[in-house]
C-alpha cells in the first residue's frame, strides 16, 4: 500500500471486495478492486465459484447423452450452445442435417438471442439504477419462453437438438405464435428504447464510460457485441455461415466509439436484426424430414474437431477429441464470457468506482459460462 | 449556454417520456398471476410436451399389465444414472419388480422416454415436485404406476 502526501494530507489506497454475492455481478463473481478515493487503480477478478466441471463430465458420457449439459453453462443461450455442440459432433461423424432441421435450429437460436439480449437489457438497466426496464424486458421475454415451452417442453433447459436432427418437429400453431411475437415485439422494443436508451441519465452513465479500443479488444480475444461496439464487424454468422445463416439477409450492426453506450446500441440493433432473420426463415421454411440417418451407436473415428458459433456474448467454440470410442476423449469449451472478462481491468483502470459496475454489466457476462 | 439549455430540455424530455410509458402500462392487461393463491394459477396445466414428473403406463389390452419389460434402455440412456430397475422373468414374462427414479438427481432431459422401445415410461405435466427430504423425492414402482393411471400416451410435442 502506497502513501502519498497531497497538500499536507495523507491518503492511502483502499481495497474493496466486489462480490462474490453482489447484486450486479451477474452470478457469483468476485473482484478485488483497489481504490484511490473514487478512482479505480487495479481490479483483479477471482473466478471459479460456479465451476461445474462440465468438460470433465463429457468424458464420462456418450455423445448423445451430453446434449442436456450444454444448456447449463451459458444458461441464457441454451439452444445456441446445443447448436454448437451438435454441429461439432456432426462434423466429427460427417453427418449433414436436413435443410428443415437447419432452418428450425436457426430460428430457435435467433429467438434465444433476442431472449438473451432482453435479459441483458433488464439487468443492465437494473445495474445502473433504472429498475423499471427490468420488468418491461422480462415481460417480453415471457412470450419467448412460452414459444420455447411449446416447442421443446422446457422453459430454460431445452435438450431439443439431437445429433443429426431434432427432438421433435415444430408444434402446430408455431408459425402463428412466432408471427404474433414478431408483430408485437418491435413496438415494445421502441418503447424500451424510449424508456432507457434515450434517457438523459442513462446516456450520462454510459457515454464515454468503459472505453475499449479495437486493438485492445482484438489482443484480448474479445468477441461478440463488445467487439462490434469497437467498430470491428466480426460476426461468425456472416464470416462463416453455419446452419441456415447463408439463406438469409441481415446486417452486422457496429458502433465505433467503444464505450458502454455503443455496446448497448449494438445489442439493441441485433435484436431487430434477429427479428428480420426469423421472419425470413419462417417465410422460407421448407418441408421434409427432420432427422438424418445416424448410426445407433455413435463411434466417431479418432480425430479432433473445433466448431464455433456466434452466441449472444461472442464466439462460442467447442473443441472435441475422439479416440474412436462412444465417449469424447477430451472436450473444451471456449466460453465468450471468460475471454470478454479478461479485458475488464484495462477498461475500468482510472475510472470511477460507480462506472465499474456499468462497465461490467455492458460486457454481459454469465458466471457459469466463465467457469464452466 | 446552448449546451446547458439542451441538457435541461433532454432531461425534461426523458422524464416525460418515461412517465408516458409507465402511464400506458396502467391500461394493459396484467400478465402475472398470484400462484398458488389464485384459481387460474392452481388450475394451470402445461402443454403436451412438458417434462415434469414420471409415470409408468399400462398396456392397452384387457389384462392391463405394465408395458415395461425391464430392458434397462431408460437406465442406460440416463445421463445422471437416476433410474434403478430390477426385473424378473424371461422373454414375454419379464417385468419390473422394483423401479426407482430419484427426482433429486433427475435433470429432466427426457432421454429415458425417447429410449423406451415399448412407450412404457412417460413424463407427465406434474410440476410441483419439490419435497422436504431427499427420500420423498425417490419415486418407487407403486407411485409411478399410480401416476400413470388413466394415461395412454407418452409425453410428446404435437
Amino acid at each position: 500500500m502506497s502513501e502519498t502526501t497531497v497538500a499536507g494530507l495523507t491518503t492511502e489506497e483502499m481495497i474493496v471486495n466486489v462480490g462474490p454475492q453482489h447484486p450486479s455481478t451477474h452470478g457469483v463473481l468476485r473482484f478485488v478492486v483497489t481504490l484511490d478515493g473514487e478512482r479505480v487503480n487495479e481490479c483483479v477478478s477471482h473466478i471459479g465459484y460456479l465451476h461445474s466441471s462440465l468438460e470433465k463430465i463429457a468424458e464420462t458420457l456418450r455423445y448423445e447423452q451430453y446434449i442436456t449439459n450444454t444448456d447449463r453453462f451459458d444458461y441464457l443461450n441454451g439452444l445456441g450452445n446445443e447448436l454448437c455442440y451438435v454441429q461439432a459432433v456432426e462434423k466429427l461423424l460427417g453427418i449433414e442435417p436436413p435443410l428443415r432441421t437447419r432452418f428450425i435450429r436457426t430460428v430457435m437460436a435467433e429467438l434465444k438471442r433476442i431472449s438473451s439480449h432482453l435479459v441483458y437489457l433488464g439487468c443492465y438497466g437494473n445495474d445502473i439504477g433504472a429498475v423499471t426496464i427490468f420488468l418491461h424486458a422480462f415481460r417480453e421475454r415471457e412470450l419467448l419462453m412460452d414459444i420455447f415451452e411449446a416447442v421443446t417442453g422446457g422453459r430454460l433447459l431445452y435438450n431439443y437438438l439431437r445429433i443429426g436432427g431434432l427432438r421433435n418437429d415444430l408444434p402446430t400453431g408455431f408459425g402463428d405464435q412466432v408471427h404474433r411475437f414478431l408483430d408485437h415485439f418491435p413496438r415494445r422494443l421502441t418503447e424500451m428504447t424510449d424508456l432507457l436508451t434515450e434517457n438523459r441519465i442513462f446516456i450520462g452513465r454510459t457515454r464515454g464510460v468503459g472505453m475499449l479500443t479495437a486493438e485492445q479488444a482484438l489482443s484480448y480475444g474479445v468477441t461478440g457485441p463488445s467487439l462490434r461496439g469497437c467498430g470491428v464487424p466480426y460476426d461468425l454468422r456472416k464470416l462463416r455461415p453455419y446452419a441456415a445463416y447463408d439463406q438469409v439477409e441481415f446486417d452486422i450492426p457496429t458502433f465505433p466509439e467503444g464505450d458502454c453506450l455503443s455496446r448497448h446500441l449494438v445489442r439493441m440493433e441485433e435484436m431487430r436484426q434477429s427479428l428480420r432473420i426469423v421472419r425470413q426463415l419462417l417465410d422460407k421454411m421448407p418441408d421434409g424430414e427432420i432427422q438424418a440417418e445416424v448410426p445407433r451407436r455413435l463411434r466417431p473415428e479418432a480425430g479432433e474437431v473445433y466448431e464455433r458459433v456466434e452466441s449472444p456474448r461472442g464466439e462460442l467454440g467447442c473443441y472435441l477429441v475422439s479416440d474412436g470410442s462412444d465417449k469424447p476423449y477430451r472436450m473444451h469449451w471456449r466460453g465468450p464470457s471468460f475471454y470478454n472478462l479478461q479485458v475488464l481491468p484495462e477498461m475500468v483502470r482510472g475510472g470511477l468506482v460507480a462506472d465499474f459496475i456499468a462497465t461490467l454489466g455492458s460486457l454481459d457476462p454469465v458466471a457459469p459460462d466463465i467457469d464452466r | 449556454m446552448w449546451g446547458y439549455v439542451r441538457d435541461i430540455w433532454q432531461g425534461a424530455k426523458s422524464i416525460v417520456v418515461g412517465h408516458i410509458v409507465t402511464f400506458r402500462n396502467f391500461w394493459r392487461p396484467k400478465i402475472t398471476d398470484r400462484y398458488p393463491h389464485s384459481d387460474a394459477g392452481k388450475n394451470w396445466r402445461p402443454g403436451p410436451g412438458y417434462r415434469g414428473g414420471f409415470a409408468l403406463l399400462k398396456s392397452d389390452e384387457e389384462d392391463r399389465e405394465l408395458r415395461c419389460t425391464a430392458c434397462m434402455s431408460c437406465a442406460r440412456a440416463c445421463p445422471v444414472g437416476c433410474i434403478h430397475i430390477e426385473g424378473e422373468g424371461k422373454g414375454k414374462e419379464r417385468h419390473p419388480v422394483s423401479f426407482y427414479i430419484d427426482m433429486g438427481l433427475c435433470v429432466y432431459c427426457h432421454q429415458c422416454v425417447e429410449a423406451c422401445p415399448k412407450d412404457a415410461l412417460t413424463m407427465t405435466d406434474e410440476y410441483e415436485i419439490s419435497g422436504t427430504s431427499r427420500a420423498v423425492l425417490v419415486r418407487n414402482l407403486e407411485e409411478l404406476v399410480a401416476a400413470g393411471e388413466g394415461r395412454t400416451e407418452v409425453s410428446r410435442v404435437v
